[in-house]
């Protein structure tokens, strides 16, 4: 009885309203720790962690603009699997992700929507949930992932396998200091991107275990 | 051949004649429709008509499991594309994304009229503002990739509006690009298809069409290691056609081949058999006449029934041979007719219940009933005595029917020695249904002969596309479209406060594809004029960093819209979003219109439907004269199908009770004494008893089919037990208890048992359990009635039914 609009394929306004989702996924990250070259051992640390809140502010940088586009707000991580980001600037608007459930709300108007059904969305969230969680096995699933840099000072690349995303997502960066993230970069294929800084609020407590 | 003899004869072929005319011009069907109520309230009649003839009624859900994901995703590919060339569907999905351009297209032209942020203050300087911001807030995102080649046309995001309107809250899960199923812990995992067929669901002809092509789409791309399964209403409905034909032919036989064996057995002379064929044949026809001339259509069950009735018919054979013998037809006239009579009246009186049933098959096999059995008798009373005018007199073999009858002796002798073992038994039995409240707990779909593994497998393959999950309905109605759309969009506000609250995870209205007319008329006149949209516009990006001048497409755009036409019904018919809108939007055949707002639970499963109905109730309602607005409801699909059921039963056994009720007046008429009244009443009263007893022992949940069951104890159990009371009370002259008297009662008992008991074998619910009762309680009713009768006070001679009868 109800195959009407959610049988059908509303292809790209669906994807248009789902790329709101998307959006938020763009920047997204929460404390974090981390500190060794391969991502079993980076996302076994992540994996400690359980929750954290941050600040952030993003910069968009989009073709036919001349400035950034800026936002800022709060994100909050909660293991396993909750995560939120509520923007502040320039306009309210929340995204929050718990299990499979992703609820929208922008402009005093809520949506919901099943994550599984939107794959190309799921593994955008899963890129953030799945680096807070230290869940190596997701992130591999869906993205072929290099890790760069020093176990105080990580970066994780993230190429999507999903031929869908890839069209519209060239590439993920997220790098992070020690156990926190501090910065979510989103490569889109066409060009534009974002850059979101992540500032938590309770810093993880640095300590690279000594005995390494 | 007498004058009188050939008026009467004439008279029968004249009628039997013209039962065949109107049985060759009669439709037959074996659709679900006569499970269904015919006159729900107001609440089920939506419930109803969505069954009938709305979409879920085309709809076939199709599942491909086997194989591997991507082996999966290609099959369903490839049968989407054949089934979408077959020209057969409506529409095919199975989660691609890739058809439905042209909606997205017809969306964005219609923008203005659709999207609901459009209103005065949306085109002043700071409204414009404030959609230009949303849009950009997308930007730089995935999201905002979509919305970038339509930013200098839509700046506002009316487009973006929209869509979030219409995103489902509960798609399915979506792998390798097609839908697949989400609990893939428990069961095999599938990749699932929708199919909607264009031919209406009462068309089983053309459903089957639908079915065969969906299985050759599958086997033409078929890979190694998958299989197929459908699901859906269609197939149900075909399903149980094919079902319903083959046990009618099966009954059919079985039940012809059965009676002739015993009648051979019986009278050992095929001119008997074909004689006492005859009123069976009479009243089949005439039950089959009257059923299409009173319905307009016979409904296959009522002909698997019909076995039944040839059980009742040849009775009235049996009697009439064997107690015609000694007197002649004359004299039978006189002493067997009026016993006849009785039992035709009390048989009636049960059977006559069932056409005030609320159900249009219970009816049917009711009106089958009494007007067969009044053929049959009919045939009885005046032909046969012209054909046979001595009964089975003039044929020599008496068959078995000494023996039967010598048994049948032996065992009233036996029986009433066991009078107080049976009343202990049936203490028993009240004392077992006293502890069993529960017994009347039979759901509707117990009616229906869709089996339970079948139901199993469309009930999760609707959890896998999140399509049953819409168990609760807001509806709101009103005498024209337009009205019907003012009121779902009054409803869709009141709901949306509920998804903003958390009390409902969403809903799904047609008022969002398609507004009333008045407010798309707000909408686009609030549109400005192309000077003062621009010097607004012009106000509205000062400072900003989308400059004015790249939004020339803009103005356009909405120039264009204060000259468009409204959308309607027709139009988004045309984009090939009739499915959609047959889903959420009913014409009835009285001309009025339903909306359905389809609820979706929210995050943790919620749904308060408290909050709906209070929020519901504020609506304007269309006040029909003395009675409260009917408007706006709210619907909970399977506490409502409860709901319709419980109410079927308690009419059903308040008619039980007037049809018993009748029996009883009968008898009383006929016996015109209290003492005997009671006697006959006793042993139908533990012939009831025990047979619940027994059906309670082996925990059958009782439903309305058993109790009509249980009134036609009552009806064929009475016949059993006036008998020993004129047996009692002395018999006609002639008619001593003898043998062949006994033998011919113990005949008709025994083509009562096995003609039920043959339904009672049935796979057809409905018959099943008509047939499992009756055949255990008539049999009951007849040791019964033997044991707790009286013993024959042989002197008394000739009072007795002849005069009770008159």
């Amino acid at each position: 009885m109800t195959t009407g609009v959610k049988t059908l394929g509303l292809d790209r306004h669906w994807r248009l309203a789902l790329g709101a989702v998307l959006a938020t996924c763009t920047a997204l990250s929460v404390a974090t720790p981390a500190w060794a070259l391969d991502l079993a051992t980076v996302a076994a640390q992540l994996a400690q962690r359980k929750g954290g809140e941050a600040r952030f502010t993003e910069e968009r940088f989009v073709s036919g603009f001349d400035g950034p586009l800026r936002a800022s707000g709060t994100l909050s991580f909660a293991a396993p699997d909750r995560f939120a980001r509520f923007t502040t600037e320039p306009r309210p608007e929340s995204m929050v992700v718990d299990g499979n459930n992703l609820v929208l709300q922008r402009g005093g108007r809520s949506r919901q929507l099943a994550l599984d059904a939107v794959p190309e969305v799921a593994a955008l969230i899963e890129a953030v949930r799945g680096t807070l969680t230290g869940n190596a096995a997701t992130l591999e699933k869906n993205f072929k992932v290099k890790v760069e840099g020093s176990a105080v000072q990580w970066t994780l690349t993230l190429v999507p396998r999903d031929a869908r995303l890839a069209t519209q997502v060239r590439e993920l960066k997220i790098s992070g200091l020690v156990s926190d993230v501090r910065s979510v970069e989103l490569w889109l294929a066409g060009g534009d991107r974002s850059l979101m800084l992540v500032d938590p609020l309770v810093p993880s407590v640095t300590a690279v275990p000594t005995g390494r | 051949m007498t004058r009188r003899t050939v008026i009467v004869l004439a008279l029968w072929l004249a009628l039997v004649a013209l039962a065949v005319g109107q049985i060759l011009r009669t439709p037959f069907t074996a659709d679900l429709s006569a499970f269904l109520p015919a006159n729900p309230d107001a609440q089920q009649r939506v419930l109803i008509e969505q069954l009938q003839s709305g979409l879920p009624a085309r709809t076939l859900l199709v599942a491909v499991e086997g194989g591997d994901a991507k082996a999966r995703a290609d099959a369903s590919r490839a049968m989407a594309k054949s089934l979408r060339a077959s020209g057969l569907f409506e529409q095919v999905q199975n989660g691609e994304t890739d058809s439905f351009q042209q909606i997205g297209e017809f969306l964005v032209l219609n923008r203005y009229a659709l999207s609901p942020a459009v209103n005065a203050e949306r085109f002043t300087a700071a409204g414009l503002r404030e959609g230009i911001d949303d849009t950009l807030s997308l930007l730089g995102t995935p999201a905002g990739n979509a919305i970038k080649p339509l930013l200098e046309r839509d700046p506002t995001g009316e487009t973006v509006r929209i869509a979030e309107t219409l995103l489902p809250t509960n798609a399915p899960r979506s792998e390798e690009g097609v839908w697949v199923s989400r609990q893939a812990a428990q069961q095999n995992p599938r990749a699932l298809l929708v199919a909607i067929s264009k031919a209406p669901g009462a068309d089983l002809d053309a459903q089957m069409g639908a079915i065969a092509a969906v299985q050759s789409a599958f086997d033409s791309g078929s890979i190694q290691g998958l299989t197929l399964k459908v699901s859906g209403a269609p197939v149900f409905g075909v399903d149980s056609r094919a079902q319903i034909q083959r046990e009618v032919h099966w009954l059919a036989i079985a039940g012809t081949v059965l009676m002739s064996s015993l009648l051979l057995l019986a009278f050992a002379s095929l001119p008997a058999l074909l004689v006492a064929a005859l009123p069976v044949a009479t009243g089949v026809l005439g039950g089959i006449a009257a059923v299409s001339l009173v319905f307009g259509g016979v409904h296959a069950i009522t002909l698997g029934f019909g076995t039944t009735l040839i059980g009742e018919a040849v009775d009235y054979a049996i009697y009439y041979l064997i107690q015609a013998r000694a007197g002649g037809a004359a004299h039978w006239l006189k002493s067997g007719w009026p016993t006849v009579r009785l039992g035709l009246l009390t048989s009636i009186c049960g059977f006559a219940a069932l056409v005030f049933s609320g159900f249009p098959g219970l009816a049917q096999l009711g009106v089958f009933s009494v007007a067969g059995l009044l053929a049959a008798a009919g045939f009885t009373r005046f032909v046969m005595p012209l054909l046979m005018p001595q009964g089975a007199h003039g044929n020599r073999g008496a068959g078995l029917r000494q023996q039967m009858g010598r048994f049948a002796e032996w065992g009233v002798a036996r029986l009433p020695a066991l009078r107080w073992p049976l009343l202990a038994l049936s203490v028993a039995a009240a004392a077992l249904l006293l502890t069993r409240p529960q017994l009347w707990t039979a759901q509707l779909s117990s009616l229906s002969p869709i089996s339970k593994a079948a139901l199993d497998l469309d009930a999760s393959l609707r959890a896998d596309l999140s399509a049953g999950d819409a168990r609760t309905l807001a509806v709101v109605q009103g005498a024209d479209l337009q009205a019907t759309l003012r009121q779902a969009e009054a409803a869709g506000t009141q709901l949306d406060a509920l998804v903003q609250r958390g009390a409902i995870g969403g809903y799904d209205s047609v008022a969002r594809w398609l507004p009333s007319l008045q407010t798309q008329q707000q909408r686009l006149a609030s549109l400005p004029p192309p000077d003062a949209l621009r010097s607004a516009l012009a106000e509205a990006t000062r400072g900003g960093p989308l400059a004015a001048e790249r939004l020339s497409p803009f103005l356009a755009a909405v120039e264009a819209a204060r000259k468009a036409p409204p959308v309607t019904l027709e139009a988004l018919r045309g984009q090939g979003l009739s499915p959609l809108l047959d889903a959420l939007l009913l014409q009835r055949k009285d001309g009025s219109w339903v909306a359905l707002l389809p609820l979706q639970p929210g995050p943790d499963d919620r749904l308060d439907k408290d909050a709906v109905q209070q929020a519901l109730q504020g609506l304007p309602g269309l006040q029909s004269p003395g009675s409260a607005p009917v408007n706006a409801q709210v619907i909970e699909i399977g506490t409502e199908l409860t709901r319709l059921y419980a109410r079927y039963l308690r009419e059903a056994q308040v008619q039980a009770l007037l049809g018993a009720l009748g029996v009883v007046a009968l008898v009383a008429l006929a016996l015109r004494s209290w003492r005997r009244v009671l006697a006959v009443c006793q042993s139908l009263l533990l012939s009831v008893l025990l047979t619940m007893g027994l059906l309670a022992l082996f925990n059958v949940q009782l439903g309305i089919l058993h109790l009509v069951g249980l009134l036609l104890v009552v009806a064929v159990g009475s016949n059993y037990a006036l008998f020993f009371d004129m047996l009692h009370h002395g018999v006609p002259a002639g008619q001593g208890a003898d043998p062949d008297t006994l033998a011919s009662l113990l005949l008709a008992n025994l083509t009562t048992v096995l003609s039920f008991g043959l339904i009672a074998l049935s796979d057809i619910p409905a018959l099943s359990s008509i047939g499992r009762v009756v055949a255990l309680g008539s049999l009951l009713a007849l040791l019964l009635s033997a044991a707790f009768a009286p013993r024959p006070r042989r002197a008394q001679g000739h009072m007795g039914h002849e005069k009770l009868l008159r």
